[in-house]
């Protein structure tokens, strides 16, 4: 047996094309015939490509990469929904096999202030590599460690900061949220290395610095919508931002009062 | 040919890295922001080396062609990292992760740097969990380890599947605490188009900015390569899709030579291609293998469904051929076994490029909670990918290449023959030999980055006469001039092809001479065929779209794909040469009458670095001769 | 940055005036349950509160209250805005959708707004007739209210807004609990439903006085 159920699926895509960061954008529509059901999505695009470029066209530009579901560099919201409808499932590792031949398939870049469009699909994320510059760091020079056993980390707290620790910073949390907001991915940041031992020494400025950065770089503000869990491919949890908010408040006491 | 100097520090293999530390100049504090490094990757090998360099007070410029130098290909390793902790007092050490090393490399590394790597291991984990990687830990809150192939102890320090990414997100985050100090300016999206040599020496490179097409010049006193591998040569890797040879290519091309191209390693448990939009492959853990038996049916053909057919139809190759290491026979041996059934018509799924991994008998032995609790999250990844259930149906695995111990060849400071081209990571070619053992790979991108360049680059500053150079320099001039002129090239070719088409094709003549195994004649065909496709190539090749203002990724894969057909021919013209087999390097016409690799130690123990000799010519060979004073050469016996 | 001007003090801030509201509106449907005993005990209720003392602070405390959950509500809102200008063809659906109603907070708020104003207008300052119960004359509530939800229409209104604000404090009750920073693997489902209960209890406790009166209380 094996792939004896695949199937060829003919799809129309509507997919937003953009030439550029100030430019107009517009939906274009597409045949992608004969896709093979065991494909996965960006290869289905990848089928799409090849055509235009030999017609002559320009091809659809979308940020890929390790196509593992791990490097976070793939965006898109499909139908709807960033990384398409599947949880716990980045758009590389969506296959065909969810998609019904006949169907249409609405692709739009993933959308935010914070995230200006390069072209068609393609997004700068870069504003979340400078909150993380803010302060989502522990500050230790190379060859100024201890023991790496010397300071032992309860199990439960090692797994909690690990769970945070698996965020990809794809951006799906922004792009799913009402608000534009970071939250998610600030809150993963913060639990990460919050709840570790090795994180405390700079635990309240960190959320400050993170929290004041994600402000000041455009993104909205958290109305406890939930849609950032459910969008995030690797599932981190909701828990977070509420753990932020409390760290916050309490940052905001010790530094300010 | 000339005889390369690895430029070994004398003395005890266990002293020498102690020694050259204390030998080597320093650059005193204060001159250090005197100094510009330029460091062109973000993976392990690049961050960490941005990290650290910073720290101490070199003014950094880090280059990576992602939108975000956390998306290196370093973040996709699962299995772990190597560390002699002997945290578990199984008689690990120092000496023994050399030994393992040294032998699992099949004696083709070069000794000093392997112990240096060793000695090093420890280090890393102390740094990253200092950075707040979280590692598994055992209930008591001490670091836990497992096991690996090529090792008798525990000695690997893992993050669940995820170790590559989690130990790429704490050297990132170092790196991004030095942009946010100002010590390092970070440019993403930047390939590396072309290096810059003055007076002999690596002075700056020119990168084309791949969001607008614009390229620019930059000028420093060093510059350090940390560009990964190029296993992407054969279109199908475990490699992701950006993963290129173009920074280590373009400086080869300016004089630095290419370290043992031919030695590629083959994964032999990965998710089959499916079909011909294949556009990448991607690895199912070793560990799998411990509990699933590998089969192909014993009939040619046999169309049946995999549970249909009787244990006696089946044939068990590997436990058959192997029967004191069954399926957990290393990785080259049952890559090349899978290859053996395939080539005989017994592969099995649609292509019949595949072979089973069945769960079956441990299911029934061990329950499927068990197995799941062992595998699942493996098991959802294959079902995501093939929508084939593993508990009910078996695998359908096969090899793919998934590194090269190959690359630009360096000496112990970690310099290339060029002077002040640094080479990190899986860019270089130094510490694997033949083979890198499972969870290596993490630790010398490490090693090199935090605990090597950081002292060696200070040796090379204190000890060079350094001329301010600027990027108006006629060397930088001509630079840009060669990138322009390759761009206009490829946009007027205006032919049929797609460049992906091209590099498919490529990838199938390296699969299939330059591959699992490789044979004399297979090799000469391989270099009448690739000349062939490069002619196809730049006479045929569409590059749709605009050169400047936005993103043009054809341009971009035709950069990479023109450099991946030399570099092709490169590795059949090393691999045609070497005439032995060692470790990833099969050759049919060497090997024991028990299908082992055999080595040839008194014609090939030695490190090949090829020169470029120009467009259209042959590169020339020099060799660096290994010697093996503490692990003593012998034949590699996994029986 | 001020703790004031951060997205998280004020979202905490809009927690913490929702959840003072939250307590308001549960007392006050509780209170004016009374309606069903008649006029008497309804009257005696609604003079006691409003001969308090004590009262005058009580709402003094909502009004500042409301004001600053309004403000920042409406901030908020704008900032959100314009962090997120571009709309998508279709929104997240499915297992991936947002928490129900949680993207309509602002334009329940709105009319819940308007509804307060409205009814502060009808109720607290509309007519001013006086009985007495049990020797004390006091202000007729009950007569003016039997009256004002004679109406059809106004009725209709009513209910509408109370609707919405079922709808807001379905997602304002956990969601004050979260921005707080409450959140707890287990409970915070438990609380979620909580939420749900509450809203519906509240709203249609209030939903049922106006209904009782339009369709079995008829004006003497």
């Amino acid at each position: 047996m094996g792939g004896t159920s695949q199937r060829n699926i003919n799809l129309k895509l509507k997919v937003w094309r953009q030439k550029g960061a100030n430019q107009q954008g517009h939906f274009e529509e597409y045949d992608a015939k004969g896709i093979s059901t065991d494909a996965s999505f960006l290869e289905m695009l990848d089928v799409v490509n090849q055509r235009l470029i030999k017609e002559g066209r320009d091809p659809i530009s979308f940020d890929h990469d390790c196509r593992e579901g791990i490097c976070g560099s793939c965006s898109m919201v499909i139908n709807g929904n960033p990384h398409g409808s599947e949880r716990s499932t980045a758009t590389c590792q969506l296959h065909m096999r969810k998609f019904n031949d006949g169907e249409t398939v609405v692709i739009e870049p993933f959308r935010a202030k914070a995230f200006p469009v390069i072209k068609d699909l393609s997004v700068d994320r870069s504003a979340l590599d400078q909150i993380i510059a803010s302060g989502g760091y522990i500050s230790v020079n190379t060859g100024n460690a201890p023991d790496a056993n010397g300071l032992p980390v309860a199990k439960v707290d090692a797994d909690q900061a690990f769970n945070a620790a698996t965020c990809i910073g794809c951006g799906a949390c922004v792009a799913a949220c009402v608000n534009g907001s970071a939250m998610l991915f600030v809150g993963a940041k913060v639990a990460h290395l919050g709840l570790l031992p090795q994180g405390q020494p700079e635990r309240n400025e960190r959320v400050l610095a993170m929290m004041d950065k994600m402000q000041e770089l455009g993104f909205g503000n958290c109305s406890n919508t939930g849609a950032c869990a459910v969008s995030c491919p690797k599932d981190i949890s909701f828990e977070n931002i509420a753990r932020m908010n409390r760290e916050y408040a309490k940052a905001s006491i010790k530094k300010r009062s | 040919m000339a005889i390369l100097d690895g430029k070994v520090p004398p003395g005890p293999v266990a002293e020498k890295w102690t020694n050259h530390k204390f030998n080597m100049k320093l650059v005193n504090p204060a001159n250090k922001r005197k100094f510009t490094l330029i460091v062109v990757g973000t993976g392990l090998a690049g961050a960490s080396a941005s990290a650290t360099l910073a720290e101490l007070g070199y003014n950094v410029k880090t280059f990576c062609i992602h939108e975000s130098p956390r998306r290196a290909h370093s973040i996709a390793a699962q299995g772990g990292i190597n560390a002699a902790k002997n945290y578990q007092n199984d008689g690990d050490s120092v000496h023994r992760l050399f030994y393992d090393t040294v032998k699992g490399g099949d004696f083709r590394a070069r000794e000093s740097n392997v112990h240096r790597l060793a000695e090093i291991s420890p280090n890393i984990i102390d740094q990253c969990v200092a950075q707040g990687v979280p590692f598994a830990r055992e209930y008591g809150g001490t670091l836990t380890n497992r096991s690996f192939g090529g090792a008798q102890v525990s000695r690997t320090f893992y993050a669940r599947g995820q170790t590559g990414q989690q130990l790429l997100i704490g050297a990132y985050q170092a790196m991004m605490r030095q942009v946010h100090a100002g010590a390092v300016q970070l440019y993403t999206r930047r390939e590396m188009l072309e290096l810059v040599v003055v007076d002999g020496a690596a002075r700056g490179i020119v990168v084309r900015n791949l969001s607008t097409g614009e390229v620019e010049s930059h000028a420093a006193d060093a510059v350090i390569l940390a560009t990964g591998g190029y296993g992407n040569v054969f279109y199908l890797s475990t490699n992701a899709k950006q993963s290129n040879a173009t920074a280590v290519w373009r400086a080869h091309k300016k004089g630095a030579y290419f370290g043992n191209p031919c030695f590629t390693q083959i994964h032999p448990t990965c998710i089959p291609v499916s079909g011909d939009y294949q556009s990448k492959l991607t690895l199912m853990s070793e560990s799998l293998r411990n509990d699933g038996r590998v089969w192909v049916p014993k009939n040619k053909d046999d169309k049946r469904s995999p549970e249909q057919i009787p244990d006696a139809e089946r044939d068990y190759y590997l436990e058959r051929v192997y029967p004191s290491f069954g399926n957990l026979a290393p990785r080259d041996v049952s890559s090349r076994q899978a290859k053996f059934r395939v080539d005989e018509g017994r592969g099995v799924g649609p292509s019949g490029q595949a072979v089973y991994l069945d769960f079956r008998d441990a299911i029934k032995r061990l329950g499927e909670s068990v197995v799941s609790e062992r595998y699942g999250n493996l098991f959802e990844m294959y079902e995501k990918i093939t929508g084939e259930n593993p508990y009910q149906l078996p695998m359908r695995i096969y090899p793919a290449v998934h590194y090269t111990m190959g690359g630009l060849w360096v000496d112990y400071n970690l310099m290339s023959n060029l002077p002040g081209l640094h080479v990190l990571g899986e860019a270089n070619f130094s510490d694997h030999g033949a083979n890198r053992l499972g969870a290596s790979a993490l630790m010398q991108g490490l090693a090199d980055g935090y605990f090597v360049i950081p002292y060696t680059i200070g040796h090379y500053l204190a000890s060079t006469a350094l001329p301010k150079v600027t990027t108006d320099h006629d060397a930088f001039k001509a630079a840009r001039a060669d990138v322009d002129a390759r761009t206009q090239r490829f946009m007027a070719i205006k032919g049929s092809r797609t460049v992906d088409d091209i590099h498919r094709e490529l990838g199938q003549i390296m699969w299939e001479y330059v591959g699992m195994s490789r044979q004399e004649t297979g090799l000469k065909t391989a270099l009448e065929k690739i000349p062939k496709l490069r002619e196809e190539f730049w006479q045929n090749i569409r590059v749709s779209g605009d050169a400047t203002g936005t993103i043009n990724e054809e341009l971009e894969k035709a950069g990479r794909v023109a450099d991946f057909l030399d570099l092709g021919e490169l590795m059949a013209r090393d691999a045609l040469h070497r005439n032995e087999s060692c470790g990833g390097h099969f050759r049919e016409e060497y090997q024991t009458p028990d299908n082992e690799a055999q080595r040839d130690d008194e014609k090939f123990c030695y490190v090949a670095g090829w020169e470029w000799k120009g467009e259209g010519k042959p590169q020339e060979l020099h060799k660096e001769p290994l010697t093996f004073e503490n692990v003593k050469l012998a034949t590699r016996s996994y029986k | 940055m001020n703790y004031l001007k951060s997205s998280i003090g004020r979202k905490q801030l809009m927690g913490l005036t929702g959840l003072l509201w939250c307590g308001f509106v549960l007392s006050h449907m509780v209170g004016n349950m009374l309606i069903f005993m008649g006029p008497d005990a309804y009257n005696k209720y609604s003079h006691a509160l409003i001969t308090n003392p004590l009262l005058l602070l009580a709402e003094g405390a909502l009004v500042v209250t409301l004001l600053v959950h309004i403000f920042y509500g409406l901030k908020l809102k704008f900032e959100n805005q314009v962090a997120r200008h571009t709309r998508y063809a279709m929104p997240t659906n499915g297992e991936k959708a947002a928490r129900a109603h949680s993207k309509f907070m602002a334009f329940h708020g709105t009319l819940i707004l308007v509804f307060i104003v409205y009814h502060l207008v009808t109720f607290k300052y509309g007519t001013h007739y006086v009985t007495n119960v049990d020797g004390v004359e006091m202000r007729d509530l009950h007569r003016l209210i039997i009256e004002v939800f004679q109406s059809p229409g106004y009725v209709a209104w009513y209910v509408l807004c109370l609707i919405g604000l079922g709808f807001h404090l379905s997602h304002g009750f956990y969601s004050a609990f979260a921005s707080l920073g409450f959140y707890h693997p287990k409970y915070s489902a438990w609380l979620n439903q909580l939420g749900y209960v509450y809203a519906f209890v509240v709203a249609a406790g209030f939903i049922s006085q106006p209904l009782y009166v339009f369709l079995f209380a008829r004006a003497q």
